[in-house]
């Protein structure tokens, strides 16, 4: 068992949920999503961002909008759409199960687990 | 120093250096062929290159000239490299297609979708192959050991060997399950291609040497130039001729127009089937590179003269238009006409081939007779460089270069032509000096001097001509067999350059003999001294002339067209015989050189020559006839079969049919004469003068009978 491809696919799970909840608090262009992820400590690379706005702009999650700048070609801002807070909403949901689940589950005292199970004690 | 150009990047112009300008073009194309596979690719490669835009402008708003190649770096490190962000990749696309189905899952629904992808698929099995995995993905989908799949393939070829086939081309390979790899796609190579690239294609789609593709299409080719000669040399199993022969060229033609044409780099790799990632990008990038400056600015050129025609449309557009608008009627007739060109081609070459192969293998056997033909010194250098340069060389030079070209090797390729092609210059100044030194030694003819041999009894009533057994061991099987040069062995070569007349003796009642040596040479001197070499005895013993079986002509005094030639004069009653190893009637011996006096018409003529061996003769006052009548025949029609008799007979019955028109006519003529005025008569009767006592007998009957008792008479007349 690989530790690294555990840890990244862990991430990977929650990455577009930690995506969509930067986007949710309003419009936004993709390098600042970049970097408000590593300010969170959370690093994310342009590369895999793209790919995965367009897919989820794609699936209706996302939408974008032109916006013309001064330091290069237009920029694309993406936003919001109604399925997407839907969809985020969801995923929050599962998250703190999952979260919940977790918590409980490795905070617990190992002599409950082992005490609780039938299989161990005959 | 650097070259700086400008590029148009995403909209704006941007002053780059030339090695920053490749290295972004690396990378962008690399990103292309990681997101081949994506439904968005193209948005996804633009929105990447507006954020690399945006970088750059902010670099020259800091106030550099131009785009370098850390710039560039640091970019690519700020979005990241494809095999960064490889691994993120698979899975969050596979998390992500599920999830664009359905907005929300539950855990159930979760394992459902589980459960459907791992559905078993029948794939080929990359990892346990032996052909194209076909047997292993077998056994894998219906859970058997592949051996035993293998062994009813093998047991059963015969009916599984197009399924086979089929099942290769149509099962995916397990390769495609891997992340990033592309599945395999049969596509035409642009850049191993022949005449359209199918083969190469074809090669790569099945993992195999690209010859083999080219031979089996070459194999037809190959079958009518045979054919078409007669030889019969191959035979080719019935199943290839059944699969491959009548359509090849259509099978090309199909194919060429069909499959795609491989021409971006990912577009390149799916074609070889290779796993798309950064690494296998890079290296044939890196390939690719070697001539990407030249093509580069052929693509200028082609973009520049198309855009002039087409008006506006420029760059990427441009080239694909071009390309596409080119696989028209024009690009097809270019087609037909390359393989027009190409088999024809393959025609002469393999004919050429064929003959220097034949004449090479023709004059190597000839080399135990080298000795005798060839004095040594410079003749003998300008032989062996006739043979070798000038016959071998371009046999083996044109075998090589089919090779070549079918297997697509190309390093030194200008070395290797230039070396053959002097090498064959030189065989031609060998063959050049060959025959003129040959012809020097064979321009001259000895003086003629007829010699008497004095038989010990010339009185004889037949004679008979007959070899005496030699007394010396000669092989004559060397394998390749040259007239007259009949046998061999380690210090001479023995003519059979004998030949007998047959005269008919004037004067007395005696048979005489009498010999003529000949012989070519350089000189007058020359071919006199070779003649006067000439060992040959001739003597008598009761009734048979013993002659010696050839010619012996040892090295030193090589073949310079010495003969014998044997007048016998045979008188008028007397008898002749010449067994068969004796020597020659008609003159079959090969002449090298020229004749440049006719001084031997006289020993020439038709007549003399005319006897066969083993047929016994009479002189007779007219000239020789043979003894028994049955030899007549066969001398007449020599050639004719048993048909001769009665062909004989019906052109008789022919005769005698005519015959008997001639005088029927005859005969009406004379009656329509005789019932007219007798001037008239008289006038007719002069034109058939010949048979006049029997017309007038007939004439008489034919006056006074009716016409039956006229076809009566005339009968009888005929009969």
């Amino acid at each position: 068992m690989d530790i690294q491809n555990t840890q990244s696919q862990m991430r990977k799970g929650v990455l577009e949920f930690c995506i969509l909840s930067v986007i949710r608090h309003g419009e936004a262009y993709p390098s600042d999503i970049v970097d408000k992820l590593k300010g969170a400590n959370l690093n994310i690379l342009e590369g895999t961002l793209y790919p995965l706005l367009t897919r989820l702009k794609n699936a209706g999650l996302l939408t974008y909008r032109w916006v013309e700048s001064n330091s290069g070609p237009p920029r694309k801002y993406f936003l919001m759409t109604e399925t997407g807070l839907q969809f985020y909403g969801e995923l929050e949901r599962t998250w703190n199960e999952l979260a919940d689940a977790v918590k409980a589950l490795t905070e617990m005292p190992a002599e409950i687990i082992l005490t609780e199970n039938p299989h161990l004690n005959q | 120093m650097k070259k700086v150009i400008n590029i148009n990047f995403q909209g704006r112009v941007i002053p780059i250096e030339e090695t920053a300008y490749e290295i972004l073009q690396h990378y962008t194309e690399s990103l292309r062929s990681f997101f081949m596979n994506e439904e968005g690719r193209d948005e996804i490669i633009n929105d990447i290159e507006g954020r690399i835009a945006e970088l750059f402008s902010e670099v020259l708003k800091k106030g550099s000239t131009c785009i370098k190649d850390d710039d560039v770096n640091a970019v690519i490190n700020s979005i990241g490299r494809p095999e960064d962000f490889e691994d993120d990749e698979g899975k969050v696309q596979s998390q992500l297609s599920g999830e664009s189905k359905k907005q929300s899952y539950s855990g159930a629904e979760q394992q459902e979708a589980y459960t459907t992808s791992a559905r078993r698929k029948l794939y080929r099995d990359e990892n346990d192959k032996i052909l194209g995995g076909v047997c292993s993905g077998l056994a894998d989908y219906f859970s058997i050991d592949p051996t035993v799949v293998r062994i009813l393939f093998v047991i059963f070829f015969g009916v599984t060997f197009i399924p086979y086939l089929i099942l290769w081309v149509a099962i995916p390979s397990t390769a495609t399950q891997q992340i990033g790899s592309a599945r395999k796609r049969l596509m035409r190579d642009r850049d191993g291609k022949m005449i359209g690239g199918v083969c190469s294609g074809l090669a790569h789609y099945f993992n195999v040497n690209v010859w083999i593709p080219r031979v089996l299409f070459l194999i037809p080719f190959l079958s009518f130039v045979f054919q078409w000669h007669n030889w019969g040399m191959f035979n080719f199993p019935h199943f290839i001729n059944l699969s491959f022969s009548p359509g090849a060229t259509l099978i090309y033609i199909i194919l060429w127009l069909i499959l795609p044409e491989a021409k971006t780099t990912s577009e390149k790799l799916e074609m070889k089937g290779e796993k798309v990632d950064l690494t296998s990008i890079k290296n044939t990038i890196t390939e690719e590179m070697k001539g990407v400056q030249e093509r580069v600015s052929k693509f200028g050129k082609e973009a520049a003269t198309t855009a002039k025609e087409k008006g506006k449309q420029f760059g990427n557009e441009v080239s694909g238009v071009a390309r596409r608008s080119g696989r028209t009627l024009g690009d097809i007739i270019l087609l037909l006409f390359k393989i027009f060109a190409y088999f024809i081609l393959a025609v002469v070459l393999i004919a050429v081939v064929g003959a220097l192969f034949g004449i090479g293998i023709a004059l190597t056997g000839m080399l135990p007779l080298k000795n005798y033909l060839i004095s040594s010194g410079w003749q003998n250098v300008f032989a062996w460089g006739t043979l070798i340069l000038f016959i071998w060389v371009p046999v083996v030079g044109i075998i090589t270069w089919i090779i070549r070209k079918v297997a697509r090797i190309k390093s030194n390729r200008n070395v290797m032509t230039y070396v053959f092609i002097s090498l064959w210059t030189l065989g031609w100044v060998c063959v050049f000096g060959l025959i003129s030194s040959l012809g020097h030694d064979f321009s001259s003819h000895n003086n003629v001097t007829e010699q008497n041999i004095s038989l010990t009894n010339a009185a004889v009533q037949k004679l008979e001509l007959k070899a005496q057994p030699m007394n010396k061991y000669y092989n004559s099987n060397f394998w390749f067999h040259l007239e007259p040069f009949a046998a061999i062995n380690s210090d001479s070569v023995y003519l059979r350059n004998v030949r007998i007349r047959i005269v008919k003796a004037e004067g007395d009642s005696l048979f005489h003999v009498k010999m003529v040596k000949l012989s070519n040479g350089s000189g007058k001197q020359d071919a006199d001294r070779r003649a006067s070499n000439i060992n040959y005895t001739i003597f008598q013993k009761d009734s048979l002339l013993m002659l010696d079986k050839g010619i012996a002509i040892t090295p030193n005094d090589k073949f310079r067209n010495q003969s014998i030639i044997i007048t016998v004069a045979v008188p008028v009653g007397k008898r002749i015989l010449i067994h068969e190893d004796a020597g020659w009637g008609n003159y079959e011996h090969i002449q090298f050189g020229w004749n440049d006096d006719n001084w031997n018409n006289n020993y020439y003529d038709e007549e003399a020559a005319n006897w066969r061996s083993d047929v016994e003769y009479v002189m007779t006052a007219t000239g020789l006839r043979p003894v028994h009548p049955e030899d007549e025949d066969h001398w007449n029609n020599d050639n004719e079969n048993n048909e001769a008799p009665q062909r004989l007979e019906e052109i008789e019955r022919q005769k005698r049919e005519l015959e008997r028109e001639r005088k029927e006519l005859e005969k009406s003529l004379n009656r329509d004469s005789t019932r007219n005025d007798s001037s008239k008569y008289e006038y007719k009767q002069e034109v058939p003068a010949k048979p006049a006592a029997k017309q007038t007998g007939q004439k008489q009957n034919g006056d006074i009978t009716s016409p039956d008792t006229y076809i009566y008479s005339t009968k009888r007349f005929t009969m």
